[in-house]
């Protein structure tokens, strides 16, 4: 419905400064492709097509965790890694700031710390603590200047079996998450019935986060 | 045949205004980077949106030109080319030192400078970045090698053919990687052509030579050494046609996304063409850097006074430099999910917007001191490198074969 909380969730627990956001909410129509040449208004909530006809939906995008990903092919030093569970991860010990994976994502999920971030409050929220996974540094509470970020699917969470912060702040329950290996799995299920997609699917990149139709788009009626 | 007067007439160089001036440069130019060490990349104008900006296009530029220089002197091996003989041993010392300022230009767009050695300690293969850092550190590594040779032991003339051998292929591989860089990446419809590397070689052919020509004018202006008119017209005739190559497989490219009806192909063009918000690359590629040239290098009237052919050399470096900003920036402009409110930018400022819809770019004065210091350090790096590998004498040494012939 629009309304940001799990992009502000996000930002919250995971301590994001000012101009960083790793969740984002965009504006688009239903059930169109999420690449078009213009948009119909560079302001959010902005609904296209002609009065009376207007329609509008809303597309949450964070980093997809794709299982062919492009930033974790280009990634010249394997900063950008990938977990055997298929959560796309980066080593903030390891990246050396190229950018090499900003230039590769097709969904514009990445963030680079350009500057040492801005954070109000300028006390630590959320998290708070390093986390490491196969050994590797993939959090940090204050990031480094100089190396990528992006979503992590809430790995300090997911890994104690609860579900990512997006998903447990969204107060309509638009969110689900689950494990897609498994058939008889809630996501599994909502997938085949609902016919899901995938963002950009005709790239190739096969994203782990898949979207459902939207089944009664709000129309404004004559 | 060694002409000592050359190597006295060039001495007083080291006490030159333009020597003084350039090293100045450097020193600012390091400052600049230690301001960006210690604020971050915060101090450039690349964002989240556009995130590589004047060093990649500069790299780039660098990269072709050590490629072009390569090209040159082995040409003059494999092709028999005996006019090109002079500049055997000045085109390897470009080579060598553009290579060398190519893989320095990384640096500062790096986050994490002091990291560098993790692309020799963790490679990822799969990385195009890797292929590229590899290539260049064995192309660096193979001239210097032959430049060594050529100082040492410059009558090894056996060695030296095997050498050019491998070293053609090496140079067209150096700009292929570099171009592959960009064109593997399908995020980025602008660079993702199969074109790419021909049109990266092309320009590498026609930038290095035109560099070659910049450099051999001085000597001959102000070092006292005479490069024989057959060298010339090689130089101009190779420029000519490497750049009505390199202009066709640009003009290849605009008429395959001119004839199709492709959004995104199209917005970005549209960016590029007279018009856009990137019309300058255009003129600058096409008329300044591209007719002009082509017009005085094809009039064999023109072409014969080495003024105008240095001045057409000039001409074609800018307009490979328009080309390399027309490649990159625009590449970011327009994202494959282009819906409000855009991406984030990951700084801040009061007052304005953290996301942008279309993408921004201007260089800022830092990322100009930096590229222009590094720039200014290659000029140095060549004049010593004229002085310390002999590079006149061996120009002086070779035109009386290319008279005799
Ligand atoms: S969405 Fe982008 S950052 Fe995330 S895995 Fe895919 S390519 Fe990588
Ligand atoms: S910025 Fe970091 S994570 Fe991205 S490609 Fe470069 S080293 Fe890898």
């Amino acid at each position: 419905m629009g309304c940001w909380t799990c992009a502000v969730g996000c930002k919250a627990i995971n301590d994001e400064p000012l101009g960083y956001w790793w969740n984002r909410i965009l504006t688009t129509e239903p059930n169109g492709s999420a690449q078009v040449a213009t948009s119909a208004s560079p302001a959010i909530d902005v609904p296209h097509g002609v009065f009376p006809n207007l329609e509008l939906a809303y597309l949450p995008v964070a980093c997809q965790h794709c299982n062919n990903a492009p930033c974790q092919k280009v990634c010249p030093v394997g900063a950008t890694f990938r977990r055997e569970d298929g959560v796309i991860l980066i080593d903030y010990e390891r990246c050396i700031g190229c950018r090499y994976c900003l230039a590769a994502c097709p969904y514009g999920v990445r963030i680079f710390n350009w500057g040492p971030g801005e954070r109000v409050p300028d006390f630590i929220i959320g998290y708070g603590e390093d986390y490491r996974t196969e050994g590797r540094l993939v959090f940090e509470p204050v990031r480094p200047m100089g190396v990528m970020e992006k979503c992590t699917l809430c790995v300090e969470r997911i890994d104690v079996g609860e579900e990512p912060f997006c998903v447990a702040v969204c107060p309509v329950g638009a969110r689900v998450f689950g494990d897609l290996n498994d058939p008889q799995s809630e996501v599994s299920t909502l997938i085949n019935e609902e016919g899901a997609s995938q963002l950009l699917a005709q790239l190739g990149t096969d994203p782990n986060i898949y979207y459902l139709p939207v089944r009664h788009p709000d129309k404004v009626s004559e | 045949m060694v002409s000592k007067n050359v190597v006295r007439a060039s001495t007083p160089m080291v006490r030159s205004p333009w020597v003084w001036g350039s090293s100045a440069l450097v020193v600012v130019g390091l400052v600049a980077w230690f301001y960006e060490l210690e604020h971050g990349l915060a101090v450039t104008g690349m964002r989240d949106v556009v995130s590589w900006g004047l060093y990649i296009i500069t790299f780039a530029f660098l990269i072709g030109l050590a490629a072009g220089g390569l090209v040159v002197s082995a040409s003059a091996e494999v092709f028999h080319i005996e006019a090109l003989r002079p500049l055997s041993r000045l085109g390897v010392l470009t080579a060598a030192i553009f290579s060398a300022a190519g893989g320095l230009m990384i640096i500062p767009d790096l986050g994490k400078p002091f990291r560098i050695l993790n692309l020799f300690l963790y490679p990822n293969w799969t990385s195009p970045l890797e292929w590229d850092v590899t290539i260049i550190t064995i192309y660096f590594l193979f001239s210097a090698t032959e430049l060594y040779y050529m100082v040492r032991h410059p009558d090894h003339k056996r060695l030296f053919k095997v050498l050019a051998y491998i070293a053609l292929p090496l140079a067209v591989l150096l700009h292929s990687i570099t171009a592959i860089l960009f064109g593997l990446q399908f995020a980025r419809v602008w660079w993702n052509i199969a074109l790419l590397p021909p049109m990266f070689v092309a320009s590498a052919i026609v930038s290095g030579t035109a560099l070659i020509v910049v450099i051999a004018w001085i000597l001959q202006k102000y070092h006292g050494v005479t490069i024989p008119s057959s060298t010339w017209r090689w130089l101009a005739g190779l420029m000519a046609v490497s750049l009505a190559i390199d202009l066709f497989f640009v003009g290849c490219d605009y008429v395959t996304i001119l004839w199709d009806n492709i959004p995104t192909d199209r917005a970005v063009l549209a960016l590029v063409l007279p018009g856009g918000r990137f019309q300058f690359t255009f003129w600058f590629e096409w008329v300044v850097g591209g007719l002009i040239p082509f017009v005085v290098l094809a009039s064999s009237k023109l072409r014969s006074k080495i003024g105008y052919v240095v001045a057409s050399a000039v001409l074609i470096l800018v307009g490979v430099y328009a080309f390399r900003i027309e490649l990159i920036v625009p590449g970011f402009i327009n994202p494959l999910i282009q819906l409000p409110p855009g991406i984030a930018l990951g700084t801040f400022t009061p007052g304005a917007s953290p996301f942008q819809l279309v993408g921004h770019y201007s260089p800022t004065i830092v990322e100009y001191l930096i590229v222009v210091g590094l720039l200014c350090l290659t000029a140095l790096a060549i004049a010593w490198g004229y002085h310390a590998f002999r590079v006149g004498e061996s120009i002086e040494s070779e035109v009386p074969h290319v008279k005799s012939s």
